[in-house]
This record gives C-alpha cells, structure tokens and sequence, in this order.
C-alpha cells in the first residue's frame, strides 16, 4: 500500500516545490526590511557550483558541501549587500538583477573550473549517497517494502520537508524578536528607524544577507537533487521566477511565499495534459491576479479574518 | 508558538491539497492521451509498445519541439499502417529547462507501460535527464543532442543525432582540400552548450589538420553586432572561418562579415544548417559549408516522399530534427520487430544490435556505446541554395 502511494514522480515534484519554497522565502526575508533583491538565482547558482564543485572535485561528504555552498552565497550576500545599501527600491532591484547576471556570465566564462555553458554533470545525488551510506550498515529498502528509487525519492523529500520546516520556523520566530521588529520598521520608514536608534546598516545587510544564505542553500541542494547543473538554470529567467513565487502569494506575509511558490510550481505540472496552453495559463493566473489582488493572495488582513473564522467556527478552514 | 503551529498546520493543508490535485490530475490526463494517442486498430499478434517523449514544445526553442513531435507523429502514422508493430507516443513538453525536463521524463519512467523514452531536445535537458533513465534502465534516445559524452552516460543511452565530432571535420576536411586553407579564424556563441561543443571540435581538429588558428573570437546569445569579433578575424586574414553558432545568430554575422569584406567560405556546424539561415543572410549566405546528415534537397526517393508527406500533413517542409526524429521511431520500431516482445532489458539489447538500417539520413547502425556510426554530407549554400559539396 505504502509503496504504491510513493511515486518517484510526485516526490521529485514535491521536492522542487520545497527547494522554490526556500527561493521564495531567500526573496520574502530582505523584502521584509523593505530591501527588493533580484540577485536569488545568481546566489543560488554559487551555491549550487560551491557545493557541486566541491563534492565532485574533494569527494567530501555532501552536508559539508551544502553547508559550504550557503555559506560562500552568504558571504557574497555580506559583500555585495554593504555597498549596495546605498541604494534602495527600483534601484537596488537592478543591482541585483546586474550581479545575478554577472555571476551567470562567470559560470559562462570560466571554462577550466566550470566547463562552460554545457555544465557540470556527475554531481553526487543526494537520495542515492545516503542509500549507499544506509546500506553499508546493512539497510535495505526492500525491508521496508520500497524499492530503492523510491527510498531514494523519499529521503530527498524527507530531508527538504525538514529543512523547508525549520526556516520557517526561524523566519518567524525572528519576525516576532527584536530583529524582526526592526526589520518591519526599517520597511514602513528609514528615517524614523534610524532615529529611534536602530542600526539600519547592520539590520539591512543582515536581511540580504539571510537571503542570499537561503538562496545558496537552496542552489546547492538543486545541484544534489538534479544531478546535473548549467549556468542556464540560474538564468534572469529564474530570477523572475523566484520573484513571482512571492509577489503571486503575498510579500507581506511568510505564508504567501510558500503558498506562491507550491501553487505555481503545482500549475505547470497539474496542466500537463494541455502541453501546448499550459504556460499560457499560468500567464493569465498571473495576470488576472495582479489586476485583482496587487498584494498577492495572502496578506496581513485574510489571514486576520481567516483566524477570526477559526476562532467563530472552532477550526474549521 | 502557537501561530507557529497553526501557520505550519496550514501550510501542510495546502500542500496536501495539492497533491491530492496533482493526483487527481494525472488519472484524467492519462485518459485523455491514450485516446488521442493512436487510432489504428489493434490487430491481434501485433506488438504494441508505449513510447514516452519528451520535447521542447513551449518556450523559446519551441519550433524544435514540434518539428521533433511532427515527424515522430509522421513516423508512428506508418510504422502502425504497416502493421508489424504498434506504437503509441505519450508526448511531455520540458519547456527548455532542465529541471521540467527532468520531471517529464520521471513521469514517463515512473509508467510501467512505458518501453523507451526519446528526447529531451537540447542537450542541457538530456544530461539531466539521461542518467536518470540509465539508472532505472528505460533505453532513451536522443535526436537533437548533438554534443560529446551523450552516449558515453551509460548502457541504455543512445542517440542518433550526428554529434559535432563526426560532422564538423567531416566538413572541414572538404572545405580544406578545396581552399588549400593554411590559416583559419574561430568564432563561437560561448553560453550555449551545443555551440560550445562544436567549437572544441573545430579547435581540435585544426590542431589535428595543422592549420594555424589566427583568431579565436566568442559571443553570446542574441547578440546583434558582430563588428569587434569580426575587425580581429579580418585582420587575422584567414583563409576559412570556422563559426560554431545557431543559424540565428550565424546568418546575421555572415552578413556582417560580408559587408567588412571577408569573402572566405564559413564553416558551420549542425546548428547552422538551416534553411532559414538563408532567410536571414540572403546572398551573404553563400560559401557556407555544413556537414549534415540531411540534404532536404536530395532527390532520394526516401526524402522525396518523407517531404511531400510532411508537407501534405503539417503545411510545411521539414528541416533536420524532424528528419532525426523520424528515423529515430524507425530505429525503435526495428528494434522492436527483433526484440520480439516490449520488455525494456530485452528492447536494449536489440537496440543496440542495430545494424545498416535504411532510414532517410542513410545508412545507420551503433557503434559500440550507442552513438552513431554514419557517412556525413557535406554541404554548401550556392546561389541561395544548399548544394551537395563538391
């Protein structure tokens, strides 16, 4: 029963959708401080060659080389964030969108380490090395009745679910601190923040900097579930796509990023039985929702009123 | 923390939700193509094989995609007149991107049904997708995919596109003992992976050929002036201009390089080789010369009637890919008739045996690791037309 509901098909979907999760949140994160980076597919896209280059070339273990992937992504954020700071709406959108490019073009270029536009192939695939690993202990996914593609898959999902799960509950745990207060504050005014004694400097470049950190984890474990990387899946066209995850959901609220993220990821794959309109649903999705709802699905008074109706009905959602 | 486990409740509701949507939707999607799938009778004693494919039908590159599916569809429409075997396409789109492409193909491995797979298009797609394949040992095919170390990912990976290796110096060669060529120039689109490709073959086989490369010169993706790159090649005054680059981008600086005044013949790869690169470029085009499988122009009864064919059913004359396309469902048909039942293990191994079968880019077989073993044209544009070499 178990292994019939266990589909390698819908797990590698669903495993998308938790890495587009992370994307939207490494996008919601500096919005929160006002701060509209498009530089997610570019962090992203080192995370992704910091940890695939790693593994590949050092055989070291591949949480290391996740860890490592997000960490260098993070560092770029910290470097890139501080002069950047300057700038601040349209303006720091196009930095980004600048230095996401930039990075493409490095990827692009730097023929020796990264071979060029045809890519990386050979990344160590995350669900495979731990099954070797469970089995050098002597585990089998026959023992509990899975084949091994879908143990495979299972553990992939497993993994992301738990990482997926923790962000958010440190994005909101920090939103309801001291940081994240500052960071609302700096959002609705700059000035006022920086009157009442808050260091905008280190608020703002700690809010890039988290999201480039999400960004490059999120990359770097794009590289282990794809196996195969090319700088063309860290393209503007992916940028924009990051950033639709949030806007389509809601910037305002952290459940808009993931609920954008799932819902549109799910769109194309749900309309694969119309092949040829598919991508042009998903346009008049988009379309028909900024024209109707410009904050996104979710913002700050549904969800009021959806905790309100909870409240009146005990529960019922 | 409350809120935090509301808010997470909530977040595993709408997940839920849609999977439970995605569910339902693959149930009715499988209904609706097995219908359209294939209409012809099932004959008893007829073998019968379910064929996934997956293609570049949306997106940018789309025009690929559907040439590809269009001859396939051609291909299937007579393999299932003639009655021996029955196919049936189960068609994916990839819209271009690796990670589509990959989820596409696992749908298709994930039906049992499902014997072989053909596709993705482009070669970024295919190296994603094909280790994949190999390691749930499904036989995949590629048609587009032109550049090295496709075959070489495993036991069930093939291909039948000619990769740059065997068509650019097949070229080359041609076009040196004409032009007596000492010197040549390379110019390249350095961010896409097959223009990439067939420049590494043209260096190497320079290097090999000993001729003296004066210029090395790159550019990107829709680009629209090619000035720079090509003042260096004109001052290299070379004798031949290798360009690795899509007919998009490659008409446009065989234009320009027409009007700087570099009369030398070019040297393209499969990419290049479009009609539409005369389209663009007009009488700039001509002194292109491509090393090709397909010569749309050859008076082979076997093109005549795949054109006129074509052209009856889908309006238009078709190009290269879906030449490949075509003769790859007869690689898999054939295949099928030894292999005697559709068992994946089985069809592998048949396929791999295939040997001098008559398609319409000629004479095919695999070569030991699946990549293709046959004899290239080369041909150069002439007065606004492709003409064989000579």
């Amino acid at each position: 029963m178990l292994a019939d509901i266990i589909n390698p098909y819908f797990l590698q979907i669903l495993s998308f959708i938790l890495i587009n999760i992370l994307l939207a949140i490494s996008v919601y994160v500096p919005l929160s401080s006002g701060q509209l980076s498009l530089g997610s597919a570019g962090f992203m896209g080192v995370g992704a060659y910091t940890s695939a280059l790693l593994t590949i070339h050092f055989d070291i273990p591949l949480i290391i080389g996740i860890l490592a992937g997000a960490c260098v992504a993070g560092i770029l954020g910290i470097i890139v964030g501080i002069p950047s700071l300057r700038l601040s709406g349209v303006y720091l959108a196009i930095a980004t969108l600048g230095l996401g490019e930039v990075i493409r073009v490095i990827f692009v270029n730097w023929e020796s380490l990264t071979k060029g536009s045809i890519g990386l192939t050979g990344i160590p695939q995350m669900g495979r090395e731990i099954l070797n690993f469970a089995k050098g202990f002597g585990f089998d996914p026959a023992m509990i009745g899975l084949k091994s593609n879908q143990f495979v898959y299972l553990v992939i999902v497993l993994i992301l679910l738990l990482l997926v799960i923790a962000t958010i509950w440190f994005v909101v745990r920090q939103q309801n601190s001291r940081v994240g207060r500052s960071l609302s504050s700096i959002q609705m005014d700059e000035k006022a923040a920086e009157s009442m004694g808050i260091n905008i400097t280190y608020y703002k470049v700690l809010s890039f900097t988290q999201g480039a950190f999400l960004a490059g984890l999120a990359g770097a474990l794009f590289a282990h579930v794809m196996g195969y990387i090319s700088p063309s899946d860290f393209s503007y066209h992916r940028a924009v796509e990051i950033l639709i995850f949030t806007v389509f959901g809601g910037s305002e609220v952290i459940l808009g990023a993931v609920f954008g993220a799932t819902f549109l990821t799910l769109v194309p794959e749900v309309l694969r039985f119309i092949s040829d309109y598919r991508y042009i649903i998903y346009g008049i999705v988009l379309i028909i929702l900024m024209a109707v709802r410009p904050q996104g699905i979710f913002d700050i008074h549904l969800l009021n009123r959806l905790k309100g109706l909870k409240r009146s009905k005990g529960g019922v959602r | 923390m409350k809120v935090l486990v509301r808010k997470t409740i909530g977040i595993m509701t709408v997940l839920m939700l849609f999977i439970l949507a995605a569910c339902s939707g693959t149930s009715t999607e499988t209904g609706t193509e097995s219908e359209s799938g294939d209409n012809t009778e099932q004959a008893s004693g007829t073998l019968s094989a379910k064929i996934g494919v997956v293609s570049y039908l949306t997106g940018a590159g789309a025009a690929y995609g559907e040439a590809i599916t269009q001859g396939l569809k051609l291909a299937q429409e007579e393999i299932n007149e003639q009655g021996e075997v029955n196919i049936e396409l189960v068609i994916e789109d990839s819209a271009g991107e690796a990670d589509q492409a990959l989820s596409a193909a696992q749908k298709l491995m994930n039906d049992d049904e499902i014997l072989a797979i053909i596709g993705p298009t482009l070669s970024t797609e295919f190296l994603a997708v094909a280790p994949e394949a190999d390691l749930n040992g499904i036989p995949i095919i590629g048609t587009s995919t032109t550049v090295d170390g496709i075959p070489e990912i495993g036991d069930y990976v093939f291909r039948n596109a000619i990769p740059e290796s065997l068509a650019i110096p097949a070229a080359m060669e041609k076009a040196v003992e004409r032009t007596n060529a000492k010197k040549v120039a390379l110019i390249y689109g350095n961010d896409d992976a097959v223009t990439k490709g067939g420049f590494e073959v043209m260096e190497r086989t320079a290097k090999e050929m000993g001729l003296e490369i004066v210029a090395t010169e790159t550019f990107q993706k829709g680009q629209s002036d090619y000035n720079a790159q090509l003042t260096k090649i004109k001052n290299g005054n070379p004798d031949l201009v290798l360009a690795s680059a899509l007919y998009n981008e490659g008409a446009v600086i065989m234009d320009q390089a027409r009007k700087m005044g570099i009369d030398v013949p070019f040297v393209g790869g499969n990419g290049f080789n479009s009609p539409q690169a005369i389209e663009i470029a007009g009488e700039a085009a001509n002194g292109l010369i491509v090393g090709t499988p397909w010569f749309g122009e050859s008076d082979d009864p076997k093109v005549v009637e795949f054109n006129e064919k074509y052209e009856a059913k889908f309006g238009k004359l078709p190009d290269q890919f879906a030449a490949q396309a075509y003769d790859a469902l007869y690689i898999y048909a054939d295949a099928l008739k030894r292999a005697g039942e559709a068992d994946r293990d089985v069809f592998r191994d048949a396929l791999a045996e295939t040997k001098d079968l008559e398609g319409l880019l000629g004479n095919f077989s695999f070569d030991e690791i699946g990549d293709v073993v046959m004899d290239v044209t080369v041909l150069e544009i002439k007065d606004g037309k492709f003409v064989e070499f000579e």
